[in-house]
């Protein structure tokens, strides 16, 4: 179902939901770096970039406490995180390659065990998503079957017409609940006209071919070739909008402190350090290696879905100008059908 | 089985530090008890699964499950001290409170070696994952056909569960072979001298309705499995445990992966016919 809210309609929802105690998250520069970040006023978001970071942080934030331990001589004892405490929050501005993260990174929480830091963030956030109207040579979501005006992972999804305000797409129940809580605010669809979607230049990449080919070349000269260079940063697994590596840590002295779920990522060397000093991914383009499998071949096998929306951030950000669009397009004009 | 009613995965069961052996001048045996009475019944486990275990204010590391689940009301965990967590541990004393959750991951089939000759092969701190399945077994003596172990350690001060080994060797009903390293044996030293795929081919168990369960570290494993492929056992007739790096143990921090295995979840159990499947990431 489709309707319409003004520039100034939409600005005056976040702002009622605001001061109605919900939190808004959305983009908004932080130190200095648009993030995704809570919004004091609908004015601060910024909506005609992409954030530095993912949206993901929303739900699977960088850093989140997931217990606290308190030591007192042979005892010890520790206190729950209450997941029933996460704030009702809706996230606004999220771009078609982020949105479409989301349901992506649902498979690896909920299967088996529950994740309920990540889902109770899940049940209670309303995705608004917005579609791009600008690319640049990174963006890559049309390589990977999505588009600038894809809709899933977004509740309500708005397109920007001309005239400053959005054609809205509701997507989902919780899209349909917003816009019957703000039911003034969003009037019929008049004559209006949307402006056109970007079109990013990378081509489609045949992902059944280009997993065909991972299948099969775990061990292949193209991975010497094309990641001997990466430092090891892991910036990308960091901007990622589905990386969702984690590791776990105790932050705190002997006495209190607290057991912290942060962010991880596959292309550092001690990620699968074994105690013993033996390490199964010793090199760096092994390290690379799986990140490319983990996202294409990997993630597929296991749920079905690539774990790659094709945001470009990784692409951007690389330091030694690793270009994953590049490699994929590449592993593509190899595979035999 | 996992406590379910628990919504936060991540969150540990306490535990008392109720014994502690010093099985080699760094490696350290933990016996643990649940401190909810109610736990201390209700906690079950198959011999192969694993742990998460805390030392709070250092962090989490993974351990097999050690003590067999014959021996109820407690369990053991053994390890080295080699890091941040481990070495925090091995300072805990008796009386101390730890953090364990689990448990996680597969097991062995047990039931379908019943019946079976087994043949445990191990060496150095790999003993424990098969010595949990070791006395399961035992205690299930008549179910089982021949026990053969074939245990060694670079020197004989690095052999684990050294009392357990006397006790093994004293019954009548297991066939130890124990064996160190060349240079690893002192005066008194009553076992063989050698490396553990040697040995075994020397001991050359029969292949015939036998079960090969195999740990150890990754050169030990290379150089074993041909040799038991030379005594006759096939693919499907040995069992492994793979010990990548773990932070979760519950599919979803994505580091001990195979190629698409998660060893956490899919494993640690693997026979030799699914390992040589595998992608060479152990």
């Amino acid at each position: 179902m489709q309707t319409y809210i003004s520039h100034h309609n939409f600005h005056t929802l976040l702002d009622t939901l605001i001061t109605g105690g919900i939190r808004v998250v959305a983009p908004r520069l932080t130190a200095g770096t648009l993030l995704y970040a809570p919004l004091g006023e609908s004015g601060d978001m910024v909506l005609d970039q992409l954030p530095r970071r993912s949206a993901k942080e929303a739900f699977f934030p960088v850093c989140e406490d997931i217990l606290s331990y308190e030591k007192g001589g042979q005892q010890v004892r520790l206190t729950d995180v209450e997941p029933a405490t996460f704030p009702v929050t809706v996230l606004v501005g999220v771009r078609p390659c982020d949105a479409a993260a989301i349901p992506v990174l649902d498979a690896v929480f909920s299967w088996d065990y529950k994740d309920e830091f990540f889902l109770e963030r899940r049940r209670k956030t309303t995705v608004i998503g917005i579609a791009c109207t600008t690319a640049d040579d990174a963006c890559f979501c049309t390589a990977v079957g999505l588009s600038p005006a894809e809709t899933k992972g977004s509740d309500l999804f708005l397109t920007p017409v001309a005239d400053g305000g959005y054609l809205c797409d509701i997507c989902s129940e919780k899209g349909e609940a917003l816009v019957a809580d703000g039911s003034s605010l969003f009037t019929e669809l008049g004559n209006v006209t949307p402006l056109p979607f970007a079109s990013p230049a990378v081509p489609a990449f045949d992902l059944k071919k280009v997993k065909g080919w991972l299948d099969g070349h775990f061990e292949d000269p193209l991975w010497d070739g094309t990641a001997l260079r990466c430092v090891g940063c892991g910036a990308c697994a960091f901007v990622c909008p589905a990386c969702h590596c984690f590791d776990i840590v105790d932050e705190g002295t002997e006495k209190s402190g607290k057991r912290r779920k942060s962010w991880d990522a596959c292309g550092f060397w001690k990620f699968t350090h074994h105690a013993s000093g033996h390490n199964p991914r010793d090199k760096q383009p092994k390290r690379y290696r799986n990140r490319i499998m983990h996202k294409f071949k990997y993630y597929d096998d296991k749920f079905g879905q690539t774990l790659c929306t094709g945001c470009g951030r990784c692409v951007r950000i690389c330091p030694v100008g690793i270009d994953i669009a590049a490699i994929v397009a590449e592993i593509d004009g190899m595979a035999v059908e | 089985m996992c406590d379910l009613t628990n919504r936060n995965i991540y969150l540990p069961h306490l535990v008392t530090v109720a014994d502690m052996i010093d099985e080699t001048p760094d490696v350290r045996t933990l016996r643990l008890v649940f401190q909810d009475e109610q736990l201390r019944e209700k906690f079950t486990f198959r011999a192969g699964q694993f742990a998460e275990y805390s030392s709070f204010g250092a962090g989490e590391a993974t351990f097999c499950i050690a003590s067999s689940p014959t021996h109820a009301g407690y369990i053991e965990c053994c390890f080295r001290s080699v890091g941040r967590v481990t070495e925090e541990l091995r300072r805990l004393e008796v009386g101390d409170t730890m953090g364990v959750r689990g448990p996680y991951g597969n097991s062995f089939p047990l039931e379908e070696f019943y019946g079976k000759n087994l043949v445990f092969v191990a060496g150095g701190i790999a003993l424990p994952p098969l010595r949990t399945l070791i006395w399961n077994c035992l205690d299930l003596r008549e179910r089982f056909g021949d026990i053969t172990i074939v245990y060694g350690a670079r020197t004989e001060s690095d052999l684990v569960y050294k009392r357990e080994l006397a006790e093994w060797q004293e019954r009548g009903d297991v066939r130890l072979v124990k064996t160190v390293d060349p240079g690893g044996n002192g005066p008194h030293w009553d076992g063989q001298v050698g490396f553990v795929p040697t040995i075994l081919g020397e001991a050359a168990p029969a292949a015939e309705n036998s079960i090969a369960l195999v740990c150890g570290p990754p050169i030990m494993i290379k150089f074993t499995l041909p040799v038991l492929e030379t005594l006759g056992f096939s693919d499907d007739q040995v069992y492994t445990t793979l010990e990548n790096r773990m932070k979760c143990g519950l599919g979803k921090c994505g580091r001990c992966n195979v190629g698409n295995v998660y060893v956490c979840k899919d494993g640690p159990v693997f026979t030799a016919r699914q390992v040589k499947g595998m992608p060479m990431e152990f």
